[in-house]
């Protein structure tokens, strides 16, 4: 039963780990309607400053990573600068269209720039589980479970109670309309962002901590995909309960049924959630329903 | 001297110059050119061995064409192709390759060149030679594609047999094994040591096959209940980031299991994966062939003529080990078809027929691979069959073992 009840919080803490990427692909969502691609690809990006900050440079993780969180921003303006600012107006379909050209580019251009070699990550969290009685909870997990919560609650604060938000939640509905009110159209994607590619480098650093990095690791925002697209693309608070539930479920196939079936169940699975969920309801468990007059 | 005898003189020599020009041996008089088209990984999960395993083989192919070759008056061209260890672009690539180079024999990478390429390889007459090991789902006779190695399920049987007789005692050694449904071979590696492990309990005690990502979130809770289940020993012949993230699985919970691993994910990479080989003290690397160690062998020695002659720059470890077996072997089979066909006319059927007609000694391939002998029962020899053991010692890879008897697995 122990071992039970383990699996179930290791897996809610993982689940939260996929919330927190899939955060960053909501906050790009809310500002712009964009579904971006490339998010796991922002947590690469992320993990190689990181890396580069710490292991290359030689910085203390107390200066890399406020400096990694800083030029990681840096790299989400940009993206958004180069990329998306000249579509602002143009249709939805064309700014995601780019970021699945982002996706490929961003994925090459680590490739050139720092090489496929598999490197070894910074420990940034202790690598020593904490013991409660037979139970073990990884600490970076642990952590990182944490810092997805404070983080969903400040996001969803940003959101709904400030202008700014507010602001980037219009921009989102109609970018003529939001710039025809006053409002910085450019800048709030352009924040949105910055924003998606730093929820992304903190998830690099949970995600990796004390292991490896390679471009493989990208591979995480297809595992945020579903809770993501459970959650409702607009809700952040609703990404952790998503996470939570994906990621219970995830850790009893994986450890219950896959030994049964000698298959790897456990990683199909929240496809599989994802499916149903947009089967019987498209806009996600807490998505908003938009009505349309015509 | 008068213009006749000039003349003359001119004659004299033009006529000499034939006679000696016919009295040569056949074989140093034509140059005669044959492709070999090269299946290679630069951007996909192998990008990162992939420039040192290309510089092994590609330096072997230079030093055959600039002796051997020679010799037989022939040379081999090569040319890589990027496959990104992806099964559909290989079965996309293939028409051209073939119309581009018509090779006498593909140079493979690893699962996908099989997958795409087993049923077209047998219309196109043309072999194709790994440098992995075989796996389960290629076993089948009458095989164009061709391993030096048994599959990765003998390679670790045979070090678990090496393990049990290590640690003595009648009880069956307990192991686990790490897998991942991300690449068919990699399944394929745990459902042959499952059935070897139902077939031989009084040896071998399976107590888990986990299943994970490429890249695994976290694999603490796994290598818990791994060490709780009295396991000796834990196989992973996947990758490098999975390697990393059970030792830290392994580290977390205190337990001192021994990993095993393969050629591609052996102790250099996973160690330069971890921060440094010291991570790896006492984990273990098998496979049948040479073990890229610290100690003088001969095939560390044919490795250094390569560096200083033929321009190899690849660092010697068992990734450039396993480019230059996989090199040795497709040039010895190429240069037994030559030895019995002639230089020309050479075809890829020729080639095929030349690996069954006589065993690769390991003396022709400088003690890289142990003799093969490849018969059309299955892909790879299915006798004589031996692995190497690697260990990491004071931060060092040195060898632990050679020649270790691989036990006879079924077919599965």
């Amino acid at each position: 039963m122990v071992y039970f009840i383990n699996d179930i919080i290791t897996g809610a803490l993982i689940g939260l780990l996929y919330s927190l990427v899939a955060m960053g692909f909501v906050v790009i969502y809310r500002a712009s309607k964009v579904f971006n691609f490339a998010q796991g690809e922002l947590v690469i990006i992320g993990g190689f400053i990181v890396w580069y900050t710490t292991m290359q440079v030689g910085l203390s993780l107390w200066l890399s990573i406020p400096l990694s969180l800083v030029l990681a921003g840096l790299v989400g303006y940009l993206i958004e600068r180069i990329f998306l600012t000249k579509l602002i107006g143009e249709s939805v379909f064309s700014m995601v269209m780019v970021t699945v050209g982002l996706l490929i580019l961003l994925r090459g251009l680590v490739l050139l720039l720092f090489g496929p070699a598999v490197r070894p990550f910074p420990i940034i969290f202790p690598l020593k589980p904490l013991f409660l009685g037979d139970m073990l909870i990884p600490m970076n997990l642990l952590i990182g479970g944490i810092i997805t919560i404070v983080a969903a609650i400040g996001l969803s604060w940003f959101f709904n109670r400030t202008r700014s938000g507010l602001r980037m939640t219009a921009v989102a509905e109609d970018h003529v309309v939001a710039s025809s009110m006053g409002i910085s159209v450019k800048g709030s994607i352009a924040f949105a962002w910055v924003l998606g590619a730093i929820l992304s480098t903190i998830g690099a650093m949970i995600f990796l901590s004390g292991k490896s990095l390679t471009f493989l690791a990208s591979d995480i925002g297809f595992a945020a995909l579903p809770v993501a697209l459970f959650a409702g693309l607009e809700s952040i608070g609703g990404l952790i309960l998503a996470g939570v539930i994906i990621g219970i479920v995830q850790s009893l196939t994986t450890n219950y049924l896959d030994p049964l079936i000698g298959g790897s169940l456990g990683s199909v699975v929240p496809y599989i959630i994802m499916l149903a969920i947009l089967l019987i309801r498209p806009t996600g468990l807490f998505g908003w329903r938009t009505i349309e007059r015509v | 001297m008068t213009y006749k005898t000039r003349l003359g003189l001119r004659g004299l020599l033009a006529a000499g110059a034939i006679a000696v020009t016919a009295a040569m041996p056949i074989k140093a008089q034509a140059e005669t050119t044959y492709n070999l088209a090269l299946l290679s990984d630069f951007s996909g999960p192998y990008a990162d061995i992939m420039p040192v395993l290309a510089g092994g083989r590609e330096a072997v192919f230079t030093w055959w064409n600039a002796t051997r070759g020679k010799e037989l008056g022939v040379t081999l061209n090569f040319k890589n192709y990027e496959t990104r260890y992806d099964a559909a672009q290989v079965a996309s690539l293939w028409p051209g390759i073939k119309s581009e180079l018509n090779p006498i024999a593909v140079v493979g990478l690893g699962g996908p060149d099989v997958a795409a390429l087993s049923e077209r390889l047998p219309e196109d007459k043309i072999p194709m030679f790994m440098a992995t090991a075989g796996y389960g789902f290629a076993w089948k006779a009458d095989a164009w594609i061709f391993n030096p190695r048994p599959t990765y399920s003998h390679e670790s049987a045979g070090f678990l047999a090496w393990m049990k007789e290590q640690r003595g005692g009648d009880e069956p050694l307990k192991f686990a094994v790490m897998a991942s449904e991300a690449s068919p071979a990699y399944v394929d590696m745990a459902k042959g040591l499952e059935l070897h492990a139902e077939e031989n309990p009084e040896e071998l005690e399976l107590v888990e096959v986990i299943y994970t990502e490429v890249q695994p979130t976290d694999l603490t809770a796994q290598m818990r209940r791994v060490a709780r289940s009295g396991a000796e020993a834990l196989i992973i012949q996947t990758n490098t980031s999975i390697v990393v993230a059970a030792k830290r699985g392994l580290q977390a919970n205190g337990a001192d299991i021994p990993i095993m691993m393969s050629s591609h994910n052996g102790l250099p990479a996973s160690g330069g994966a971890l921060g440094g080989l010291e991570q790896l003290e006492g984990d273990y690397e098998a496979y049948g062939m040479a073990i890229a160690a610290e100690e003088d062998t001969t095939a560390r020695q044919f490795y250094e003529t390569l560096a200083a002659d033929h321009g190899l720059e690849a660092p010697w470890n068992v990734v450039t080990a396993m480019g230059v077996s996989q090199g040795l072997y497709t040039v010895t089979v190429i240069q037994h078809a030559i030895e019995k066909n002639g230089a020309e006319g050479l075809t890829g059927e020729l080639v095929r027929e030349a690996l069954f007609a006589a065993p690769i000694t390991t003396e022709e391939t400088f003690g890289f691979l142990p003799t093969l002998s490849f018969t059309p029962e299955a892909p790879f020899p299915l006798e004589g069959l031996k692995v190497n053991v690697g260990t990491v010692k004071d931060g060092k890879i040195v060898i632990e073992a050679t020649g270790v008897d691989v036990p006879n697995i079924h077919k599965w």
